[in-house]
């Protein structure tokens, strides 16, 4: 078993895991659920990437790509929950 | 080398299940949190580990092990910013009393 075979596997199971999120970020019940789950999702996006670069000999760019879509992430998680905090209707 | 890489994916790649399962099973918003700011973080923080195991000591693993730094630094903290901002906005906590 080469590492390009366990590289796809390893894609193939992050693309399921994100299919898993996006059913939480459709039926969660707060808003703040739907936030969880593209947290998440973000993460996962993030191995996806620096995952892709290796399969396809580019590493340098595709982890540039990652390191900022890693902070642009994070900035958006906590601009959106500051924005959201306080709110009393909290089931949208 | 090439087996402790393996094994770096292979427990990062479980651990990144087992919070996927929970954020999606999990009965109440501050435990589905409790499994994405901890078991993500660590899923995470090892596959890239593991990669930077296989790439080898060059810029590319020195990238990789900074995302892997700034991640677990900044997923636990989003995650806690979005704890206190669902308690001030009145999400009541799971109670066992009111059942499942």
């Amino acid at each position: 078993m080469t590492f390009e075979n366990l590289f796809i596997a390893l894609v193939i199971g992050l693309v399921v895991l994100v299919m898993l999120m996006l059913i939480r970020v459709y039926k969660g019940p707060t808003v703040y659920d739907r936030l969880n789950g593209l947290g998440v999702i973000g993460t996962d996006a993030i191995l996806v990437l620096v995952i892709l670069g290796f399969l396809s000999r580019r590493e340098d760019m595709y982890v540039d790509i990652a390191i900022s879509y890693s902070i642009l992430g994070f900035i958006g998680l906590v601009v959106i929950a500051k924005y959201l905090e306080g709110r009393e209707d909290s089931d949208a | 080398m090439k087996i402790l890489a393996v094994l770096f994916l292979l427990a990062g790649f479980f651990f990144t299940a087992v919070a996927a399962i929970g954020v999606l099973r999990l009965p109440d918003f501050y435990t589905r949190l409790h499994a994405s700011g901890k078991a993500d973080t660590l899923g995470i923080s090892l596959s890239l580990l593991g990669l930077a195991v296989y790439e080898g000591f060059s810029l590319v693993s020195v990238k990789i092990i900074l995302i892997a730094v700034f991640i677990f630094l900044a997923n636990p903290t989003g995650t806690h910013v979005l704890a206190k901002a669902a308690y001030r906005s009145g999400v009541k906590p799971w109670t066992k009393k009111e059942g499942t």
